[in-house]
């Protein structure tokens, strides 16, 4: 609780913020990234952060995974922000440690305060236990352990020892997927802080079409999970309602779009919360928390697909194969207007190949710079196929000349980056803001 | 009279986390638009190796393929037998790796292999990432690949494919690189995982000796046209990026 040093010790800091916000100001008027003010500060006053980080009174949450940390960043924020707290938190996708130490500057006072209860963060996971080192999180939640992005980490079990071993760095609470298999293998005698689960009961995750797609375990010789009991476990979904068991307590939720990620994505959020909150933990304020969430970009989000008329457009983002099958297998029927797009954003394609694509039953547009890669895939699929445009643009003006939908609503499912230009094509290419 | 070409996939999860079953569907499909009858059989830890006309083993990581090599083991005969029938192999990545000698770990160490194919692997610290582009005889491979692995081939043995864009599995001479090897017709490769789909032509090789095995013709045709029409202009696409000069391979 304790501030850590004087208000007149603190004046040292003035400088160096003063130094990384006018850099700020400057990479703004810029449009460039906001890397460097971060960068400006660190180097000129290197206990500045570890400073601000004690300033939490209930301290600093990490938020690690695969898959699913954007929007359960959000979430846990938001039920935080439900029971009275202010929160300071990263913009969507600022998750490298510059992006995080700008987002701490911009809200922070020139004497290097920031004025919130809590600070809830998203961390890449390869700069997590670095990172740890200098803000020392009390809680550290990891999320899930999916193939993913092989180029940058190699192997995947390496990534599961990244949140492995920051969660070793955490002070109060060590919250793990006990449906993943390598961090339901945590070992509590390496952590300081005791462990909590969080899961979806095995009935649903039998009835589910793949389950929740994290790496299987190739090392302990046990390629799955060990069945372990979940303080937050998902008993029910209907729809994007979710029930959470908490040890005998049910929180019943709503999450920002439908699929088994989110229900568990939920089941972590409510752990999470609790963790931090204590026996201030309130139910109804969790859900009021659930209802406040607007849908991020690509998660649940509509946009109107043409400036007359009601036809809405569903952007369903897609980072890799395991999210890209569980935002599948959560679609209850096949799209009746479908654009898929895929860029060199996501440079290794591979998996297209692990994916199940039974769920369409047609694709009409197919675009991005890897569309003919996407379209052969589709192809061995079975699934017909109307257009393969690589250009994005030109694919929008496709799907908007098609008469409209009987539901009113075309699906787009994107990379990130396209649906960026896909947002700004449809007339909504604002930045994506921090989540306040 | 149809032929029942048999696939076999080893080790299909362990050995298959950069989209491996897709060369395996590929097969399939092909083989089925072609008019023959396409048996797939997924052989795991502990099963035997069925008679198989193609065998296709992918890519794990170094866990996986420690944890499988015993397994493997077990088959050193039948797939040398396979291999000198002239059969059909598709070897991808580490699955590659473990059936050639010994391979060396960037972090010390070995593994050893099953010495069915003729090299053996170096892994190493620095890491290859990207698109290649590479021509065997009379055909243009285009693909991804991501390891560290460098390969050292056995004497008087050329590698499968040379390097036109990309990094690739050998150092040559004068600077030249080579990618993957081939013995008879088995190929091992480092470009990775679903090589099939875009590289049609490799496809029908191995399905056209699976076919002659049974004394019926495999050609590919009108039904396959949709299929090599995308496979077409996706390598169109990948090799006009690998040749730009603003295309580097990823940054890591
Ligand atoms: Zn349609």
């Amino acid at each position: 609780m304790s501030d850590g040093r004087t208000g007149f010790a603190r004046l040292r800091y003035v400088p160096a913020v003063l130094a990384g916000k006018l850099a700020r100001v400057a990479t703004r008027l810029r449009g460039g990234g906001s890397a460097f003010p971060g960068y400006l500060t660190n180097k000129l006053a290197p206990s500045l952060l570890p400073d601000i980080a004690r300033g939490f009174p209930l301290g600093v949450v990490f938020v690690l995974g695969s898959n699913g940390k954007t929007t359960t960043t959000h979430m846990v924020s938001e039920v935080l922000r439900a029971h009275g707290l202010t929160v300071f938190t990263n913009p969507t996708g600022a998750n490298l440690p510059q992006g995080i130490t700008s987002a701490l500057l911009a809200d922070g006072t020139i004497t290097g305060r920031v004025r919130a209860d809590v600070a809830v963060l998203e961390v890449d996971e390869a700069f997590a236990a670095d990172l740890a080192d200098i803000l020392s999180p009390s809680v550290v939640l990891s999320l899930n352990v999916q193939v993913d992005q092989l180029y940058r980490f190699f192997e995947t079990e390496r990534v599961a020892d990244m949140m492995l071993d920051t969660s070793t760095r955490a002070t109060g609470g060590v919250i793990v997927n006990r449906d993943d298999p390598y961090l339901s293998k945590i070992d509590p005698a390496t952590l300081k802080a005791p462990v909590t689960y969080f899961g979806v009961a095995p009935e649903i995750l039998n009835r589910s079409a793949h389950g929740l797609a994290n790496a299987m375990d190739t090392r302990s010789g046990v390629a799955g999970t060990e069945g372990l009991e979940a303080q937050a476990e998902v008993v029910e979904i209907a729809g994007n309602t979710v029930t959470v068991d908490l040890e005998g307590e049910r929180a019943v939720v709503k999450t920002p779009a439908r699929g088994l990620h989110y229900a568990a994505d939920a089941a972590a959020a409510l752990a999470t919360a609790r963790q931090v909150l204590g026996d201030a933990f309130r139910l109804d304020a969790a859900a009021r928390g659930f209802a406040a969430m607007k849908p991020a970009y690509g998660r649940g989000e509509l946009l109107p697909l043409r400036a007359e008329g009601d036809e809405q457009v569903e952007f369903v983002m897609f980072k890799n194969g395991p999210s890209l099958q569980l935002n599948l297998d959560a679609l209850d029927t096949a799209p009746e207007r479908l654009l898929l797009a895929i860029d060199e954003g996501t440079p290794d394609v591979s998996w297209l190949y692990d994916v199940d694509f039974d769920a369409f039953d047609h694709v009409d547009v197919i675009t991005g710079d890897k569309a003919y890669q996407l379209a052969t895939r589709i192809a061995y699929a079975g699934i017909p196929i109307g257009v393969v445009e690589p250009d994005m643009e030109k694919a929008v003006a496709l799907m908007r000349a098609f008469p409209r939908t009987a539901e009113g609503r075309q699906t787009w499912f994107v990379n990130y980056e396209l649906m960026m230009i896909g947002r700004r094509l449809l007339g909504h290419g604002d930045q994506e803001v921090a989540r306040r | 009279m149809t032929a029942r070409i048999t696939i076999a996939q080893l080790y299909a999860e362990l050995l298959g986390v950069t989209g491996d079953r897709g060369n395996v569907e590929v097969l399939r499909t092909r083989a089925e638009r072609a008019g023959l009858s396409a048996d797939v059989v997924l052989v795991d830890v502990g099963q035997d190796l069925p008679d198989a006309d193609i065998v296709v083993i992918g890519n794990g990581p170094l866990s996986a393929m420690r944890g499988i090599v015993d397994d493997l083991r077990r088959h050193t005969t039948p797939l040398a037998a396979h291999i000198a029938a002239g059969r059909g192999l598709l070897a991808i990545g580490g699955g590659a790796e473990l059936l050639g000698g010994e391979i060396s770990l960037s972090t010390g160490g070995t593994l050893a292999g099953l010495g069915t194919l003729p090299f053996r692997t170096e892994r190493r610290a620095q890491r290859r990432v990207g698109y290649l582009v590479a021509d065997a005889a009379g055909m243009r491979l285009v693909g991804f690949e991501d390891h560290s692995s460098l390969w050292h081939l056995d004497d008087g043995i050329a590698p499968f494919a040379l390097v036109a864009e990309g990094k690739g599995t050998s150092d040559l001479a004068d600077g030249a690189r080579g990618e993957g090897v081939r013995s008879g017709n088995a190929i091992a490769l480092r470009m990775q995982g679903p090589v099939l789909p875009l590289n049609p032509a490799l496809a029908d090789l191995l399905l056209a000796r699976a076919a002659a095995e049974h004394d019926v013709a495999y050609s590919s045709g009108d039904a396959h046209a949709d299929l090599d029409a995308f496979a077409r202009e996706a390598r169109a696409a990948i090799e006009a990026r690998a040749r730009s000069k603003t295309y580097s391979t990823i940054g890591i």
